[in-house]
């Protein structure tokens, strides 16, 4: 049996495991002594590796470039060189006539690795000639970076993984930890067992609200307020570090302004929670001699996630939680290498390493490297424009790689008539998806397992992984793919391997400088800002209280809280928020397709309600039910449990036939365009005829199913001759 | 005394690791592409109510209600440890109803038979479906204890209940001389 070493690619925990490969097959997965898994792995890296193997449970492997000449045509399989050609002629074409801002390309946050997302964002600006590149932080945690980068002046979480359990207080906010990173749930249950306190936000009794010594259940969708409150009760209780305060931050007169009307009292009114709480809270808080923060989606997918992150960093500041081991800000990146797509610049306003697509001498530097006589220094669109963009004729051709946006994105029929109103589609990924379905072209790239590369952890540490076996079928790395797309469309673009892209990307970015592959080595991790070639990288950020701002010092940031957008009707009487399933991924055709995390947990998922909205509406724990909001219905199972408060119910993101995107709202933060995934008015109604329901459930599973597989199997079969 | 496995309730965070890694170590082999909802019957159950989430499997009873239940002998004392001689098993589920944990069930198996090189039908079998500590693992010991991410789980033999009994001794002793104090 051989072994490879390997990151597990299922979230942004970053545990390292072994593959282990026999006759050229991934048969088990075992956890190495990795800085942030420490030996531990959950379900996912334990048994999440047989999607390697093309078991079609869910979605088949994609083995050759597939092309369809006219969007009611099936796909064809076509040879690489055929499809290289013809995405270049189209995208030129495209470029020709509308301009380099009607094209739009994604990098991707999920098994490809950062070398690759390098590679997409280069094509972007130095072929296509665009900043229209994002990926799917914009979904996730685009509003902790843009808040944190204006408030201390850096996106990412400021210590790191293995700080968590020598922390003294974790508050944790609109993060559920237990689900989205169980290996880092760990590191929470150690702390309390060191004599932490934990201090949990969230409306529903997740399990680290079970294990919390205060848990504040607010009412959906009043976190600034209660965030606000906070700072409050620091500040009018004299609880805060006046001498931190004075000589690190700037902004507390305005920012104390503010928050004065948010006392106890009046956020009780809007959070529910008793003022008192509110009060215990942060005298807990503030009583720590060292105290993290962490938060997840919870805090970000709101049309106010940014202000609510700038309102968490402030209560660090305020108590001099930062600059130093065991404390912190803590947005916890919820997918594998969510974080190396941001580093890489895979965002419409950055370039690599942070660096501004509007300097001007950032763009030179880039420009001269690259070989071209100038780059792009508008800002381009947001992954959440699409649709819009689409519809209303601005963008005209997609360029998705690794994601599935017709199952991840909000508001589907929206996203679904964007992709319609595009005139060219080009889908780069392992698996047929949903959003496949919408392609002019399919490209077929090797999955994690089959290349190598270095993600990102979600606390900036830079991770080797390796290859483990060879890719079956017609398929190439993904930056080979755009490197010959590249090459096509006129600008010559090659790389031998991975380490080359690297060390070229190392090289223009000097905060990534120092962290070379050979420092990763094995279980090397290299956590950034990573300058020299002698460094071991940074474990915290902002040593020494200097901000990354112009003038060093943190700002304090408050601001009024405004209720979410979508509207409780009696017609929509309850909130839906969507949330995550433990042992399933992001879309799902990653996990959906190994045996152990689908025989966990199928089609058509759940709905979660309260036992008391569930008596009303007269539904029973395990029968299938509608869901409907302004946007859409679909049918799911209800889950009736005293975990979910009265008023609320929730879903599950990651299914296709019980797919709560068809329900959610397209509403985003207006500076982060993230969309209120956490609040759509809903209806829940029971079905009568049960039989009828399930059976129902079967078939349009079985259709969804077919489909996707019949689209790669006609393609195969119709031009076998270069397969 | 029978070695048994303890989950901690206040480690569990309800993820069912241990469910899928029981039922792969009792799966001959077969790996994770063999399994399926229909036929996923781990001998370790996370449960989740308002307030607890934790994993329930056998406790090895010292006096145990289902090997005084069994008409047939079929559950002895092994290996300090509760184990089922399947070939003995009636299937009269005599030891569900007496166990009062509900982690005893039986289940049924297809039964076949090897004769002159053909594989025969021969029905289904019955089987007493509980946790074995993976007896067949070795010194690799439950393999659900092996995966627990959040070691919620742990092997409690002889030596570990000793170990656990001085330690709330020595925590009562503390009690009763601030008590006194």
């Amino acid at each position: 049996m051989e072994k490879h070493m390997a990151v597990c690619p299922y979230c942004g925990t970053g545990c390292k495991l072994n593959l282990l490969v026999e006759g050229g097959k991934v048969v088990g997965a075992e956890p190495l002594n990795g800085v942030t898994n420490e030996g531990e792995l959950c379900l996912k890296g334990y048994f999440g590796y047989d999607f390697i193997n093309d078991t079609k449970l869910l979605t088949p492997r994609l083995r050759n470039p597939m092309l369809r000449r006219s969007r009611d045509a099936a796909f064809e399989a076509v040879s690489w060189d055929e499809a290289i050609q013809y995405a270049a002629k189209r995208l030129g074409e495209i470029k020709a006539k509308y301009g380099p801002d009607s094209i739009m390309t994604t990098g991707s946050s999920r098994g490809t690795g950062n070398e690759t997302n390098y590679v997409m964002q280069k094509f972007t600006r130095a072929v296509l000639g665009t900043n229209n590149v994002d990926n799917c932080a914009r979904v996730c945690h685009g509003p902790s970076v843009a808040g944190l980068q204006v408030t201390l002046g850096n996106g990412a979480m400021s210590n790191s993984i293995p700080e968590i359990e020598h922390t003294k207080c974790v508050l944790v906010f609109g993060y559920n930890v237990a689900d989205s990173h169980p290996v880092i749930a760990k590191r929470i249950i150690k702390a309390k067992e060191r004599g932490a306190k934990i201090i949990v936000c969230d409306p529903r009794k997740i399990e680290t609200a079970r294990l919390a010594d205060l848990w504040l259940p607010l009412n959906n969708g009043s976190n600034m307020a209660l965030v606000n409150a906070f700072a409050n009760v620091l500040i009018n209780e004299g609880l805060y570090n006046k001498e931190y305060v004075a000589n690190y931050t700037e902004g507390f007169d305005e920012y104390k302004k503010i928050v004065d009307k948010y006392t106890p009292e009046y956020a009780e009114a809007i959070t529910g929670l008793p003022a008192d709480d509110i009060r215990e809270a942060m005298r807990i808080y503030a009583a720590a001699p060292s105290a993290t923060i962490l938060w997840g989606m919870g805090v970000t997918q709101w049309g106010q996630g940014v202000d609510v992150v700038k309102g968490l960093s402030g209560l660090a500041l305020l108590t001099g939680n930062l600059g130093r081991p065991n404390v912190g800000v803590g947005p916890v990146r919820g997918q594998n290498n969510v974080q190396g797509s941001c580093d890489m610049g895979v965002l419409p306003t950055e370039f690599p390493g942070y660096q501004k697509v509007t300097d001007p001498e950032i763009r030179a530097k880039f420009a001269k490297a690259w070989g071209v006589d100038s780059l792009p220094g508008e800002i381009g669109y947001r992954l959440t424009d699409v649709p819009h963009l689409a519809e209303t004729g601005k963008l005209k051709a997609m360029y998705v790689m690794g994601e599935d946006p017709a199952q991840t994105e909000p508001d589907l029929t929206q996203v679904r008539k964007g992709f319609e109103a595009m005139e060219f589609v080009i889908v780069q990924d392992i698996f047929m998806t949903k959003t496949a379905m919408f392609a002019d072209l399919i490209l077929p790239a090797t999955s994690w397992g089959e290349h190598e590369g270095v993600f990102s952890a979600a606390d900036r540490s830079f991770q080797r992984f390796t290859k483990a076996v060879d890719a079956k079928g017609d398929v190439k790395h993904d930056w080979e793919i755009i490197s010959l797309l590249a090459t096509a469309m006129g600008y010559p673009m090659h790389y031998n391997n991975t380490k080359e892209i690297w060390d070229e990307l190392r090289g223009l970015c000097p905060i990534f400088y120092g962290a070379t592959y050979e420092k990763m080595e094995g279980l090397g991790a290299v956590p950034w800002p990573c300058r020299d070639l002698d460094s071991a990288g940074s474990k915290y950020l902002y040593e020494g209280n200097v901000f990354q701002r112009p003038g060093g010092k943190g700002l304090l940031f408050a601001t009024e809280w405004r209720p979410p957008q979508d509207q409780l009707t009696e017609e929509f009487p309850l909130i839906l928020c969507t949330v995550r399933e433990v042992g399933h991924y992001s879309c799902r055709s990653m996990t959906g397709n190994c045996a152990a995390l689908q025989t966990l947990a199928d089609e058509p998922g759940y709905v979660t309600i309260n036992p008391k909205d569930a008596k009303a509406l007269g539904i029973r724990d395990q029968e299938l039910v509608w869901v409907s909001s302004r946007r859409g219905k679909v049918i799911t199972r209800a889950s009736v449990t005293d975990r979910t408060n009265k008023g609320a119910v929730y879903m599950t993101y990651q299914w296709w036939i019980g797919a709560c995107n068809e329900l959610t709202i397209h509403a985003v933060d207006p500076i982060a365009k993230t969309p209120e995934y956490k609040y759509a008015a809903v209806r829940v109604e029971p079905i009568a005829d049960q039989v009828w329901a399930e059976n129902y459930v079967q078939q349009e599973y079985a259709k969804l199913k077919g489909g996707l597989s019949n689209a790669v199997t006609r393609a195969a079969k119709k031009a076998p001759a270069f397969a | 005394m029978n070695r048994f496995v303890t989950a901690n309730p206040s480690k569990c965070i309800g993820c069912r690791t241990c469910e899928i890694a029981c039922a792969l170590a009792h799966s001959e082999g077969a790996g994770v592409e063999g399994l399926a909802p229909e036929s996923f019957k781990p001998r370790i159950r996370m449960v989740k109510t308002a307030d607890v989430s934790t994993a329930v499997m056998c406790h090895h009873c010292e006096d145990a209600p289902c090997v005084n239940a069994c008409p047939n002998n079929a559950i002895v004392y092994r290996q300090h440890s509760v184990q089922v001689e399947q070939e003995r098993c009636l299937g009269c589920k005599n030891c569900v109803l007496a166990c009062p944990f509900g982690v005893m069930d039986v289940v049924t198996v297809p039964a076949v038979r090897q004769f002159a090189g053909l594989t025969l039908s021969l029905g289904v079998k019955a089987q007493a479906h509980k946790c074995d500590l993976c007896i067949e693992r070795g010194d690799a010991g439950p393999a659900c204890v092996s995966v627990c991410p959040t070691s919620a789980l742990t092997l409690m033999d002889r030596e570990a209940m000793d170990e656990t009994l001085r330690r709330r001794r020595e925590r009562a002793a503390l009690e009763a001389a601030e008590v006194a104090a």
